[in-house]
């Protein structure tokens, strides 16, 4: 276990969990407010594809993301008006979210693949090179607001009147309702939020990450990102491990290889999603549920 | 009034002078049918492919050229192929090792349409098979790494390793060692042709390892190649040469697919009747590759020597010619055997000097 080593197992995976981490955010909003949101592939997709279709027309990375993001709210709030407004079953609509997404995420970036962009810029510390040391304390806006979203996130769900209707809306929407709250304008106004990190997530896949798109290429993140949503416990501090722990993996297999361990590679692919699985294992063995009472469940209303 | 008859027969022959191009034009001459495993933007694979068939079409006046792109290694192939059938395909190239079987099953149930696939190793009466001789490519690829590298390492980024891949690793690090004893190169696979996120970790965690010269067989070198131009490392490109514009001041060398000749040769012959499938692998100098132009890090006694080994693999030279021990210390081509391209699919094993696990 050489520093090197270490030192790049840590770089990589603060890069690669980061997306892990907003659209482990955006899903905790939904699901805190009683929606599970399957198709979180779709979104992210969506917001890769319409980040770097915007930033080739405009050469503008900032603007590129402000349109990931906006495109991941709209892709969601037609998720939204199907089943708080339609009444749809929520994991059947999901899963065709996601399909939807894959497909809108292929139409809209088919003109650009392969266009050269110039992604969003990596704040450096100057004066340390380019070994791994460096690649610790250079990267992106998207790594270094990753915490802080966390923590907004958090405070906006356990510490301002509307999350504390959101989180009442996903415990019992009956009981918000008789309180006098809207359950419906909630769970669209989580949702709203819920897209807005999925479209970031993706867009910092193809405009930090990778710099280019191609089609599919959260290669199943989006349901890394709902796994790590129960790990999580659905409190977005815990997001932030979850995420980390996952990317830690991967960049962790793709190291030891790099370094040379005598396992076969097709083995050490595996090691993130075995890791995801014994995390959840070992956390279910504690009973007691902190998912959300009303979780998945639709709300038909007063009648 | 003898005039009459001559006035006729040059109306007659002047009607069948100008029927005969018009004939020619109403029906095309060819249509090909090509699937493409990306998009044809990659400045990698489906990108030399696609120039391929570019060269085809220019080159027989009457071509229709149906394409898809995108087209996953699944059954969902076997469907759109037969719906280029259904347009009047009569050649139908198969880019992507994964389409092989989907292609083969059409192949069986279309005994009239010519198939043509990369990479793979199935033939039959109307399925032919072909690809670069990639492997022996390599070895120049690796007397360029072997010369330009300061630590001593290469890292060496691997898609699937499917015995084809893995003996490119093996030409590549015994061209590195015949002019750097010292050179290792290490191994990273992402299990995918084109996974971009994993691409860009692996060639992240290869250059932490040490490795300043990095080298790939994805499909698309594009993400592999910024990623090592970011980090101040040389690249070396493969399956397209026009990805050399991704790094202006890293770029080594690289080798790239010429597929046009062989395109141009095919359809000829399915026009004329002629067409025979065989199992084609073409090397340096036989049509189907080139080593791309050098970048400007590279100095001249470099390129003459890459250009040399390049002359000489093209000549004939097979690097596979025993004794031949692999990373583990056992011999596996013994003094005496050599192993030429019907045996290139084979390789489950790394030879000395390659830091990785081949299965």
């Amino acid at each position: 276990m050489s520093a090197a080593l270490i030192a790049g197992v840590i770089a990589s995976s603060i890069s690669s969990g980061t997306s892990l981490i907003y659209a482990t955010l955006g899903e905790i909003v939904g699901e805190r407010a009683g929606i599970v949101n399957l198709g979180l592939e779709g979104i992210m997709l969506v917001g890769a594809a319409t980040g770097f279709a915007v930033t080739a027309r405009t050469g503008d990375p900032d603007v590129g993301l402000a349109a990931a993001a906006l495109a991941g709210a709209g892709v969601n709030l037609i998720f939204a008006w199907l089943v708080v407004g339609r009444r749809a079953n929520q994991l059947a609509t999901g899963l065709c979210l996601m399909f939807f997404g894959a497909g809108l995420s292929a139409l809209i970036g088919r003109p650009f693949v392969g266009t050269l962009i110039t992604g969003l810029p990596r704040l450096r510390l100057p004066g340390l090179g380019a070994g791994a040391a460096a690649r610790l304390a250079s990267y992106d806006i998207l790594v270094y607001l990753a915490a802080p979203t966390a923590v907004l996130v958090w405070w906006l769900l356990f510490r301002t009147r509307w999350g504390l209707v959101v989180r009442a809306v996903g415990e019992d929407p009956a009981v918000a309702y008789a309180a006098g709250r809207r359950p419906a304008a909630a769970q669209y106004q989580a949702l709203a939020l819920a897209g807005l990190l999925g479209g970031v997530a993706g867009a910092h896949l193809s405009l930090a990450l990778t710099l280019t798109w191609a089609e599919g290429m959260t290669a199943g993140r989006g349901f890394i990102a709902i796994a790590l949503v129960i790990f999580a416990r659905w409190n977005p501090l815990w997001a932030i491990a979850g995420a980390l722990l996952f990317g830690g993996a991967e960049a962790l297999q793709l190291q030891l290889q790099a370094a040379g361990a005598d396992v076969s590679p097709f083995l050490m692919s595996m090691i993130p999603y075995l890791l995801t699985f014994v995390v959840l294992i070992l956390w279910g063995w504690n009973r007691q549920s902190a998912a959300p009472a009303a979780l998945g469940r639709t709300w038909f209303g007063v009648e | 009034m003898a005039r009459i008859p001559v006035l006729l027969a040059a109306w007659a022959a002047l009607g069948l002078f100008a029927a005969g191009p018009a004939a020619a034009q109403d029906k095309p001459a060819l249509t090909v049918g090509a699937i493409y495993v990306g998009s044809v933007n990659d400045y990698g694979y489906n990108r030399a492919m696609k120039d391929g068939l570019e060269e085809m079409k220019k080159a027989i006046p009457g071509l229709t050229l149906i394409e898809a792109e995108n087209v996953p290694e699944t059954a969902e192939s076997e469907r759109i192929m037969e719906g280029m059938i259904q347009q009047g395909a009569k050649l139908i190239f198969a880019t992507s090792f994964g389409h092989q079987q989907f292609a083969f099953n059409l192949a069986k149930t279309h005994p009239d349409v010519a198939f043509e696939h990369a990479g793979g190793w199935m033939q039959a009466a109307n399925f032919g098979n072909f690809f670069g001789a990639t492997q022996t490519a390599w070895y120049p690829m690796g007397v360029a790494a072997g010369k330009m590298t300061r630590s001593n390492t290469l890292g060496f980024v691997v898609g699937v390793p499917i015995g084809y891949a893995i003996g490119n690793v093996n030409a590549f690090e015994m061209g590195a060692r015949s002019v750097n004893p010292q050179a290792v190169t290490r191994v990273v696979v992402t299990g995918g042709w084109a996974d971009k996120a994993k691409e860009a970790a692996a060639a992240n965690a290869l250059i932490d390892q040490g490795a300043d010269v990095v080298t790939m067989h994805v499909d698309s070198p594009s993400t592999i190649i910024q990623v090592a131009e970011q980090r101040s490392a040389y690249s070396i490109g493969f399956q397209s040469i026009e990805a050399r514009q991704l790094a202006p001041n890293g770029w080594l060398t690289g080798l790239g697919f010429t597929w046009g000749p062989f395109m141009t040769a095919t359809a000829r012959a399915v026009i004329a009747g002629t067409f025979k499938p065989a199992m084609v692998r073409q090397g340096l100098g036989q049509g189907m590759m080139g080593v791309a132009p050098f970048g400007k890090a590279v100095p001249a006694d470099v390129r003459e020597l890459v250009t040399a080994s390049a002359d000489k693999v093209a000549k004939g030279f097979n690097p596979f010619t025993g004794p031949v021990t692999d990373n583990t210390g056992a011999i596996r081509i013994k003094e005496g055997e050599s192993w030429g391209g019907a045996d290139m699919g084979k390789f489950d094993w790394y030879v000395e000097g390659v830091i990785g696990k081949a299965k």
